[in-house]
């Protein structure tokens, strides 16, 4: 028999991996975008070397699955007599890893900017970083808000994938709550609605931001 | 201690066959969610019985939830409720079917959103029935339009194999696991499990190009 | 024959066609004139079940536009020129063509071919047999409209403002073709926003005038003084296209 109100009981242990979850995603947006913009950079640069190297970078976290990424760092780290624990660990590898996703997305706004606007600043006499700095970087992330917000909660959803390594987040709270109270389905339904309507909520208020920043662009 | 024994023979053979599980879940459920992904999908466009709505809510839940936690709830929920056995890797081509199934579905219906809907109005009236509209117009121009997104989902699903080694399905990811709990030796483990995935990926992307070449509009035309 | 009696469409709230009563003898080229909202799209549209009528009747060779079967019938009968072209982008233009005599007449696809080939040489666009619409000026796609609607081998061709998206010498291409079609004896329903053209081809000219028919006259009556431009919609409508 299906008992929906089995969830309310752990709601105090599910909150705490909430947080966890939270906290992981929160830090690792930030860690992807600082990475992934240098990528993007490097992407673009004119320089054959950076260009490979970044290449080479977006192609291998795109084609490798994160969890095997997870395992290495999680299992190589404490080999080469790095020790962090798995909260650290999950970090620093969904910020390596998102970062190729970020990075294409980042060079796609660059490349859609309108190359008339470029020449028009250099025109003006702008020096180079000033044209990345004050135009080209400000117009790509404005334009690209929304697929980045995909990116993003795409990252909030692998954030799952940490209870792996042990991390206890969202996934290994409610692994806990299932095997306590014997009702994995409940547990585990609740869980995906969960992550879904609160994935609908992000993507929506990231639409509305980027509408917003966009307003003057659209007709 | 544990670990820390050292490579043998056997550890080629455990890998041939983590990459065969791995394939073999792969392509089935790719398979087994692109006939249901379209079904639904077409449920959707001709609006059957009312009932694509309520599918494509679903759908959007298992796009937008962890495919670990739907792993979860088919391998370990399922069978709670309605006491029945599966086995992981039923589990496994279960939701990963079911998963596929989703993406496809919206692919699917913005390939058909994609096309000029006068045109299906001029086949009409030359008195092609709605079954040739959709074989002979409808599916060619939008499986060109959905080829590059059926790609990148099949490289993307690839990847997402790599989770049912959790629910204990002997995968390459799980062959890498078992392996490495017994040698203790991450830096080559992992990189080896790593570069099979890459190449399996770069294969499908090889494939994908060859199959987004053939079923490109002009290619797709050349007999009616 | 097509007989439409007491034909009446609305969409919602929006009363389209009033009671519209028309015959259309074989071999008759007929053009609906009238001002935009009159309803004379929707009432072609009608006759091959694009729109489904209200209330009222049309037969088509007795064939009844209501009845699933039968409407299947009369669009092997009719065959529709499009104002938008409306071509099949995935197909080269011989396909386009071609499709429907193999799909629906069940045409050998060989001698379908050749058929939509000579189609394509009398409007003198056999050479571009094997490209794709998209490569085409809008007047080479209406002939290409033209020839597809000719492949079915019709007994009525209905014209739904064919030359309405073209410039003034593409029109010209595409009604040289239509006016020696006219002289063939093939029948004819042509809407059409031009007055020259109407009174060129036509046999009789079908006035509508908010859903309804103003004037069924022969051409000769409905262009004279004492005839159709006695009405003052009438002239007033002629006038005002006669300037454009």
């Amino acid at each position: 028999m299906l008992d929906p109100a089995v969830m309310m009981e752990y709601m105090p242990a599910f909150w705490d991996g909430f947080i966890v979850t939270a906290e992981v995603s929160i830090l690792s947006i930030i860690g992807s975008f600082i990475i992934g913009l240098l990528i993007a950079l490097l992407r673009i640069s004119e320089n054959k070397v950076c260009r490979f190297a970044a290449l080479f970078y977006v192609d291998i976290f795109r084609n490798i699955p994160f969890l095997v990424l997870i395992f290495f760092a999680y299992y190589g780290l404490p080999e080469v007599g790095i020790y962090i624990d798995a909260f650290w660990t999950g970090c620093f590898t969904l910020s390596i890893a998102v970062a190729a996703y970020v990075a294409e997305t980042i060079r796609a706004g660059i490349q859609n900017i309108d190359k008339g606007i470029i020449e028009a600043a250099k025109s003006f006499g702008f020096k180079r970083v000033q044209i990345y700095t004050k135009i080209i970087l400000p117009i790509a992330i404005t334009s690209s808000i929304r697929p980045l917000g995909s990116v993003f909660i795409n990252l909030i959803l692998t954030t799952s994938i940490l209870s792996a390594i042990t991390l206890g987040e969202l996934t290994s709270a409610s692994k806990i709550i299932a095997s306590t109270t014997f009702r994995p389905f409940e547990v585990y339904m609740f869980l995906v609605i969960f992550y879904g309507v609160l994935t609908f909520a992000l993507s929506a208020v990231i639409a509305g931001w980027h509408k917003y920043l966009n307003r003057y662009n659209e007709a | 201690m544990y670990g820390d024994q050292g490579f043998t023979i056997f550890d080629l053979q455990l890998w041939a066959e983590g990459l065969g599980i791995t394939f073999g879940v792969f392509l089935s459920s790719s398979i087994l969610g692109l006939i249901f992904g379209s079904i639904i999908g077409l449920i959707r466009y001709y609006n059957i019985i009312g009932i694509g709505r309520v599918l494509m809510l679903g759908s959007e839940f298992l796009k937008n939830s962890p495919v670990l936690v739907q792993l979860f709830l088919v391998y370990f929920g399922i069978p709670a409720l309605f006491t029945i056995d599966l086995s992981p890797v039923e589990a496994a081509i279960i939701t990963l079917s079911g998963n596929t199934a989703a993406f496809i579905a919206v692919i699917v219906i913005s390939s058909i959103d994609a096309i000029d809907k006068k045109q299906l109005e001029a086949a009409r009236s030359f008195a092609l029935s709605e079954w040739q509209i959709l074989r002979l117009i409808i599916y060619p121009q939008s499986l060109a339009f959905a080829m590059p997104m059926f790609v990148s989902l099949a490289i993307n699903q690839l990847q997402v194999t790599s989770l049912v080694s959790v629910i204990g399905v002997v995968d390459l990811t799980r062959v890498g696991d078992i392996i490495n709990q017994r040698t203790f030796e991450p830096f080559i483990v992992w990189p080896i499990i790593g570069v099979t995935y890459f190449v399996l990926a770069k294969l499908v992307e090889r494939i994908g190009a060859r199959l987004e070449q053939r079923f490109s509009v002009h290619q797709a035309s050349s007999e009616i | 024959m097509i007989e439409i009696h007491d034909l009446h469409k609305d969409f919602g709230d929006l009363k389209v066609l009033k009671g519209v009563d028309l015959k259309i003898k074989p071999g008759e080229v007929v053009s609906i004139l009238g001002g935009s909202g009159s309803g004379k799209s929707t009432l072609i549209r009608c006759i091959n079940g694009l729109e489904k009528i209200t209330s009222g009747s049309i037969f088509v060779d007795d064939f009844d536009v209501r009845n699933k079967k039968d409407l299947m019938e009369i669009r092997k009968r009719c065959s529709t020129v499009f104002q938008q072209f409306d071509l099949y982008p995935h197909l080269s233009v011989l396909d386009n063509i071609a499709l429907a005599p193999i799909n629906v007449l069940k045409q050998n696809k060989k001698d379908a071919k050749i058929k939509a080939m000579e189609l394509l040489r009398s409007v003198e666009l056999e050479e571009k047999a094997s490209v794709y619409p998209a490569q085409l000026s809008g007047g080479q796609k209406q002939r290409i409209g033209i020839c597809r609607a000719l492949a079915m081998e019709p007994n009525y061709l209905l014209l739904d403002e064919v030359t309405s998206s073209l410039d003034p010498e593409m029109t010209a291409e595409v009604l040289v073709i239509l006016k020696k079609l006219a002289k063939e004896g093939i029948t004819m329903i042509s809407v059409t926003h031009e007055i020259g053209f109407a009174q060129e081809i036509s046999d009789r000219i079908v006035f509508l005038d908010e859903g309804k028919i103003l004037q069924n006259l022969s051409k000769d009556e409905f262009f004279s003084d004492e005839g159709g431009k006695s009405d003052p919609r009438i002239a007033k409508f002629l006038s005002k296209m006669g300037n454009q």
